[in-house]
């Protein structure tokens, strides 16, 4: 929920911050630009692949605490209070 | 610290002790077409993206018919990424429609439908008609000439219902032709009164989703694994879907960013082997298989009736299918619901070709 909260966030940040100036990009872009455009959506990926790959060992431990049966709280536990 | 202070802060107010045990205590039934439970969390996720992204271009787009188009191209042009919002918009309506799609004939051939989900089916099919509505409504508001022909075309179309359709025609178009009352009513159906609706309709399905739970498949009944929690584990594999899904449109957005037309011209002919967009083409395609004539009758109303007929027929599935609600295998349907689907497929890929 964090991580959806995150990007909506800076989707909606990004899209408020774009004002009315010199266009920064598009589809009619010289090499160099195209060459940042690309590079720009590389690093996008890994990003995306580095979430993914955080989230999935997340779930592989989450996984492995279900199968031990330690996510249960135990109701005869002694109170620390 | 500052979130922990919020945390006890609305603890001390609110009992959000019990939503944290109904979240514990929700399960998702276990078994081999499991990942059929995903297309539907999918979809929303895109319909939210679509809801910021349209926020986004709403700031800049101007509903009249003498700045629509000339806002749009400076969106493009002028605004820093506003290529890229508009494209990741386009893509957005593409996929998440897509999306609706998987998860309408998945459930449709998995008879998730049968009792008691009766209503989570009504609810799912109005959902397909506001988004091809908000498609439709959508496409207009760029003011070009593909667009105003397009509209003119689909507003025609449902003018041919017979009865009902003169009225449906000239409270689409608010007139007798395509005008600036036209942009303004469908604007104002694409920002605020579809979203509205959506908004309660979608709460509505996804309520009634978790009064029922997930519907598992009547042939894996036997072969259903533990259940597993929906949070965390099925909420991972939500945001996994989700993140690739982002990723996609991004993606697309970029290598393929969505292009503008001329402006309409409503005196203009209509451009030469025009399309509409490609959730409307098996539509489309059933249409110019129908001859101008019929008999007596106009060929367009024969068609648009035997259309509308089957889609009354496939919102009234679930209470037809008496045999899969008594918990009985139901040939019948499958073979309703894989005509259907290939109807939509095949249809759909002789429009795009043809």
């Amino acid at each position: 929920m964090r991580i959806f909260c995150i990007i909506s966030s800076i989707i909606f940040l990004t899209a408020a911050s774009c004002y009315a100036g010199p266009a920064g990009g598009g589809p009619d872009l010289s090499p160099y630009d195209r060459h940042i455009m690309y590079q720009a959506l590389v690093l996008f990926w890994i990003g995306v692949i580095g979430l993914i790959t955080i989230i999935i060992i997340k779930l592989r431990e989450v996984k492995r605490i279900q199968e031990m049966g330690l996510h249960k709280d135990e109701s005869d536990a002694p109170s620390l209070d | 610290m500052i979130s922990r202070r919020l945390e006890e802060w609305i603890t001390e107010r609110y009992d959000t002790e019990a939503l944290r045990r109904v979240l514990r205590a929700k399960k998702v039934p276990s078994h081999p077409l499991e990942a059929s439970y995903f297309t539907g969390g999918l979809t929303l996720f895109l319909f939210i993206f679509q809801f910021i992204t349209g926020m986004a271009l709403s700031l800049y787009y101007v509903p009249h018919s003498e700045y629509a188009y000339k806002s749009i191209s400076d969106i493009m042009t002028k605004l820093n990424m506003g290529w890229f919002f508009r494209s990741l918009h386009h893509w957005g309506a593409q996929l998440a429609i897509a999306s609706l799609f998987i998860h309408f004939f998945t459930n449709m051939l998995l008879k998730s439908y049968r009792k008691p989900r009766e209503l989570v089916w009504v609810t799912g099919f109005i959902m397909i008609a506001v988004l091809y509505f908000f498609g439709l409504s959508g496409y207009f508001l760029i003011w070009d000439q593909r667009a105003f022909t397009a509209i003119r075309v689909a507003t025609g179309g449902a003018g041919s219902l017979p009865f009902i359709g003169g009225a449906i025609k000239v409270f689409l178009r608010g007139g007798i032709d395509v005008t600036q009352e036209t942009l303004t009513r469908f604007y104002a159906f694409h920002v605020s009164i579809l979203p509205m609706i959506s908004l309660l309709i979608v709460g509505l399905h996804v309520l009634l989703v978790q009064v029922h739970g997930m519907s598992v498949p009547l042939s894996l009944k036997d072969r259903e694994g533990k259940p597993q929690p929906f949070f965390p584990n099925v909420f991972y594999k939500d945001l996994i879907i989700w993140l690739s899904a982002t990723g996609i449109l991004v993606t697309l957005a970029v290598i393929v960013p969505v292009e503008l037309g001329v402006k309409a011209d409503p005196m203009a002919p209509a451009p030469e082997n025009i399309k509409p967009e490609w959730y409307f083409l098996f539509l489309f395609q059933t249409l110019k298989f129908f001859p101008g004539q019929i008999g007596l009758f106009n060929g367009e109303t024969i068609a648009i009736t035997i259309i509308s007929l089957a889609i009354l027929f496939a919102i009234f599935i679930p209470f037809l299918d008496r045999r899969s609600s008594a918990g009985k295998p139901s040939p019948a349907y499958t073979y309703i619901g894989v005509f259907y689907l290939l109807y939509f497929v095949v249809m759909t890929i002789i429009g795009f070709f043809y």
